[in-house]
């Protein structure tokens, strides 16, 4: 039986506003087991990239508790998440948010260099080769076209071999048939590497793929479909 | 994160443009810092040298009296170097010719600094030598050779010896325009003095003993001699005031300049740093996803901030080197004295500044950048928290506040610069937000540039007003270096004008005045003062016999000093002489007819005399008492006559005196002397053209040092100016690349920042007008000892030079951003 890599138990975000309090999550409980794909769906302003962040790490909850990989983020400071983030956690983001002052190869090696690691250099060559860009290393990303930059993105993603991948919106800048092929190519490597993926998406299709479907709506999970 | 990440990242933003101006202005900081301090140093080691040469040694030991020995073994054992000098007038004969001169005996190794002019034959150009005359033997100047009608290898004689005439003096160092020395100069060797049997209780004498060696040794010199009153320690400074509060004003000058310079750098290193800062929010957000903690990113940007300061020292030092080479070649035809080897003090200097201004002025901003959330990567739309005002602005007034205390030495001047920059943020900052957020204006307005320059304005209020602060305070530092540097070279030149005159002319006998006026002006310009002058003695004080008087006084004793009785060049006149302050007493009651004197002060005191007491003169036989009314002090070194005992007019005028009058001469006419000697043989011609030569060479390289001193300043000022544009430049282009999307004309465009930046720079110029008036009013009062003026004609031009400015700068930085497509502009900005 496959063990639980995210949870959130009465999960809140409220923030303070000039109007007053406002309510982003209200009470969200869910798990995720290790290998599961997962796309959260909703509206603009449904809480669901808010909902991603707090899953990641990279936000805290104002309520309720959330585990990552076994440790339990709501007790940790940003430093401590940091180190949680560094060890478990890859990330696709719709914007790629590559580093621009780095080339495509730097930029994969990022992860493993902010770890320490001597081999670093290897394993990315490794990885830019498999998805297809062994011959653009030394390019910035500015050279590189939109799905480009997304797939050194995505070899960024599993240079640090995560246990869980958050991507949000992988193909929201990407014209259908790039998109297309980059989620072939982020399910190839989730496969490959057996690691958990969490989507925030609008489109469908592509939520269609993922073995489990979690509808947000006013910060409350509206429904959950198994594929 | 690993060296090897950090020097990959600072690399590639100094690569691509991002660290540029930071790296440029830390450059500047160190730059302007080790230029300056290198060249001032050695200018300054220069100037010393020089000036040292108006004393012929570092220092001097004066009196009336021989130098005691013990003097000259405590100096000897302190390692300095000595030399004797003895100056009196005398007349001397050759055959039957006789003239008045001044005589100089000096020892062997005189002068300790400067040389000895002479030449061949007389009035021929000189050449220096390193030689003194010897034993038996005398240089005179040129002039005395017609008027005693000698030529080289005759005998003159001085008293009792007989001395051959060596060679022609032109000059020697420390001639200076004394109108001790009366007549022409006479230059032998002291060992032949005894046998001259001039030298006699009363005779008038002035004895230095030359010193020359290292500060220290000489300090201690100064506060291990009790020196009596008779004796007097001179330096430059009290020896040439003038020369000396030029110097101290300079050096005042030179620093502040540096201070500014350095403050003005330090203000673009912390706007660059603030905007490198906010344009890398979205890397660290990056950073943070990927596992970096903050503690690494904190030590990863530092350490980043530490290289390119190091990078940037590096730089500002070889920079500054070759900058201060660069100036001395340029100025070596005009500094005809070898400078001294730099030190490394400037090095070290300049490296101080460059840490100082990385970590108060631009690692606030660095600092901050840890508290990036991590949630950006996804919501781009997220603040950053605001950095902690206690720390930016606490780190930079620290930073500044040590930089002030460091560079002027003076909590003084630290503290009213600091009350003036808080006054002027405080006072300019509420007045330029009121009147920016005066009148609403709805929506973008965007119909016209103007209209959208101006709703701009009021939308980015806060933005704005903090601009105009710094344009303000960079435009007010300039106008305070403008507006110093006039009123300094003002205030120097005015000690030496134009022709001044450099030429004295004595003992003209009254029937004499208008032929001698009328020769003048043939040949020269005559000066703007006639003294009448007569020779006259104290024989009585309050009826008391001169000698009994002065033997009473217990506090001193007379032998070989000055005594009360001695004879005195008197005068009389209406005016009192400029350059002179009446400290007790007044001048000259109204319509008084008895006789009334003015005594200077020193002399009033030597001789315990008081206003009210009744000298007795005796003048030509005839006795004359006069009361005396007020006590003077004067400026000895000024180039002008200088009296211990003035009359009130009328009280001597029945007496026969003769005149002194002044002219100026051009070098080239120099032979025009011979003819006026030979016309009227009884007069004294006393030449200080060389004094004032000197006095206008160093005020002229004085003024070189300060016009180099601004020109780095506003190089600094231009740089905050740019740094201040870029940093407020992507708010700007944000909006304007909006406005070019949905139709705007890049002509809409151009013309709005052209009026934004209009407006900003002519609000800063306001400010800085303002700022700079009271500023200067403050250094020139306090710190120059300078008097006070307004200056109505920066008025209108403040503000308009920094409207002109600012739209340049502003214009140039936002070219390529007027000319991309706006897609790139909003791309980029993301």
């Amino acid at each position: 039986m496959s063990s639980t890599v995210v949870s959130g138990k009465g999960v809140e975000k409220v923030v303070d506003t000039a109007a007053g309090k406002l309510v982003i999550l209200d009470g969200i409980d869910l798990e995720i087991n290790e290998g599961e794909t997962v796309a959260i769906v909703g509206a603009s302003g449904s809480g669901k990239t808010t909902l991603l962040g707090i899953l990641a790490g990279l936000d805290s909850a104002t309520g309720g508790s959330v585990q990552l990989a076994g440790e339990e983020l709501t007790c940790l400071d940003e430093e401590a998440r940091a180190l949680v983030r560094g060890e478990h956690v890859g990330f696709v983001f719709q914007s790629f948010q590559l580093l621009a002052s780095l080339t495509a190869l730097e930029n994969v090696m990022l992860p493993a260099e902010l770890r320490g690691e001597s081999l670093a250099e290897t394993q990315a060559v490794a990885l830019l080769e498999k998805v297809g860009l062994g011959d653009r290393l030394g390019h910035y990303p500015r050279q590189l076209s939109g799905g480009e930059q997304q797939r050194v993105a995505i070899a960024r993603a599993f240079a640090s071999n995560p246990s869980v991948l958050f991507a949000d919106e992988p193909t929201g800048n990407l014209d259908t048939h790039t998109g297309e092929r980059i989620i072939e190519l982020l399910f190839e490597l989730n496969r490959e590497f057996g690691t958990t993926l969490v989507m925030v998406t609008h489109d469908n299709r592509l939520a269609e793929r993922c073995g489990r479907i979690i509808a947000i709506e006013a910060g409350h999970i509206q429904r959950t479909e198994t594929a | 994160m690993n060296f090897k990440l950090v020097r990959r990242m600072a690399m590639r933003d100094i690569r691509s443009g991002e660290m540029g101006l930071l790296l440029v202005a830390l450059i500047v900081a160190v730059g302007t810092v080790t230029s300056i301090s290198l060249f001032v140093d050695r200018l300054h080691q220069a100037l010393l040298q020089e000036s040292a040469n108006f004393l012929a040694a570092d220092r001097q030991i004066s009196s009336s009296r021989e130098i005691p020995e013990e003097f000259k073994q405590a100096a000897a054992a302190l390692g300095l170097e000595t030399a004797d000098t003895l100056s009196f007038p005398s007349m001397i004969f050759a055959g039957d010719n006789n003239q008045l001169v001044s005589v100089k005996a000096v020892s062997n190794n005189y002068p300790l600094r400067g040389e000895l002019i002479v030449s061949d034959e007389p009035f021929e150009r000189g050449y220096p030598i390193a030689d003194t005359p010897r034993s038996g033997e005398v240089w005179l100047d040129s002039r005395l050779f017609p008027a005693l009608g000698v030529k080289l290898g005759d005998i003159v004689e001085v008293g009792r010896a007989q001395l051959v005439v060596g060679r022609v003096l032109v000059s020697e160092p420390d001639r200076g325009g004394s109108f001790f020395d009366l007549g022409p100069r006479l230059l032998m060797n002291i060992d032949n003095v005894p046998s001259t049997q001039v030298v006699q209780p009363g005779s008038r004498l002035s004895y230095r003993l030359l010193l020359r060696g290292e500060e220290a040794p000489l300090e201690e010199l100064k506060n291990s001699l009790t020196l009596k009153p008779n004796y007097r320690w001179v330096s430059i400074r009290e020896s040439s005031p003038r020369i000396g509060s030029a110097l101290d004003r300079a050096e005042s000058f030179l620093l502040l300049g540096g201070l500014l310079g350095v403050l003005l750098a330090g203000i673009a290193v912390a706007l660059s740093a603030h905007r490198y800062a906010a344009r890398h929010y979205d890397h660290v957000g990056v950073l943070k996803t990927l596992g970096a903690t903050p503690s690494q990113i904190l030590t990863g940007f530092l350490s980043i901030l530490l290289l390119v300061g190091a990078m940037a020292i590096a730089g500002g030092l070889a920079a500054g080197g070759l900058l201060h080479l660069i100036i001395v070649e340029l100025l070596s035809s005009f500094i005809p004295v070898a400078l001294p080897a730099p030190g490394l003090r400037p090095f070290a200097l300049g490296t101080a500044t460059g840490l100082i201004c990385a970590l108060s002025f631009a690692m606030p901003a660095f600092i901050h950048l840890k508290e990036v959330s991590p949630m950006r990567v996804i919501r781009r739309d997220l603040g950053v928290p605001p950095a902690s005002q206690w720390l930016s602005y606490g780190a930079a007034v620290a930073g500044s506040v040590f930089l002030l205390v460091w560079y002027s030495n003076s909590l003084f001047l630290t503290f009213w610069t600091l009350v003036g920059a808080v006054g002027v943020v405080l006072v300019f900052g509420s007045l330029a937000y009121g009147l920016l957020r005066s009148g609403r204006v709805v929506g973008m307005q965007a119909r016209s540039g103007w209209r959208l320059a101006l709703s701009g304005l009021q939308r980015r209020s806060r933005e704005n007003t903090a601009q105009i602060l710094i344009f303000g305070m960079a435009i007010m530092l300039l106008l305070v270096l403008v507006l110093l540097r006039t009123a300094l070279i003002t205030e120097w030149r005015s000690q030496v004008p134009e022709q001044a005159a450099n030429h004295f002319v004595m003992n003209i006998a009254s029937d004499e005045v208008d032929a001698v006026q009328e020769l003048i002006d043939t040949q020269a310009t005559a000066g703007d003062f006639l003294y009448p002058m007569i020779r006259g003695r104290v024989v009585a004080v309050n009826g008391q016999d001169a000698k009994e008087y002065q033997d009473a006084l217990t506090d001193r004793s007379f032998e070989g000093g000055t005594r009360l009785m001695s004879e005195r060049n008197l005068t009389w006149i209406e005016e009192m002489p400029k350059d002179n302050q009446v400290v007790s007493g007044e001048w000259w009651s109204e319509g008084s007819s008895k006789p009334e004197v003015s005594l200077e002060q020193e002399y009033a005191e030597d001789f315990n005399l008081q206003i009210g007491d009744a000298l007795t003169f005796d003048i030509g036989g005839q006795s004359v008492v006069a009361e005396v009314t007020s006590i003077r002090t004067l400026e000895w070194e000024s180039m002008s006559p200088n009296f211990f005992i003035i009359f009130s007019p009328g009280a001597l005028q029945d007496l026969p005196a003769t005149y002194m009058t002044s002219f100026y001469l051009e070098p080239s006419k120099k032979v025009f002397l011979n003819t006026l000697l030979s016309n009227h043989p009884t007069i004294t011609v006393i030449e200080i053209d060389a004094l004032i030569e000197q006095v206008k060479s160093i005020i002229d390289r004085v003024t070189q040092a300060v016009e180099l001193v601004l020109g780095l300043v506003l190089a600094s000022g231009c740089l905050v100016l740019v740094a201040s544009i870029q940093a407020s430049r992507d708010a700007r282009m944000a909006e304007h690349a909006l406005v070019r999307t949905l139709g705007g004309t890049r002509r809409l465009i151009g013309g709005s920042l052209a009026a934004e930046f209009m407006v900003l720079g002519a609000f800063a110029g306001v400010v800085a007008v303002v700022g700079a008036e009271i500023t200067v009013a403050v250094l020139q009062s306090q710190v120059f000892e300078l008097s006070m003026q307004l200056h109505p004609w920066v008025w209108p031009v403040g503000p308009l030079v920094g409207a002109f400015i600012i739209v340049i700068v502003g214009l140039l930085g936002s070219r390529a951003l007027v000319n991309s497509p706006p897609m790139l502009v909003l791309r980029g900005l993301n």
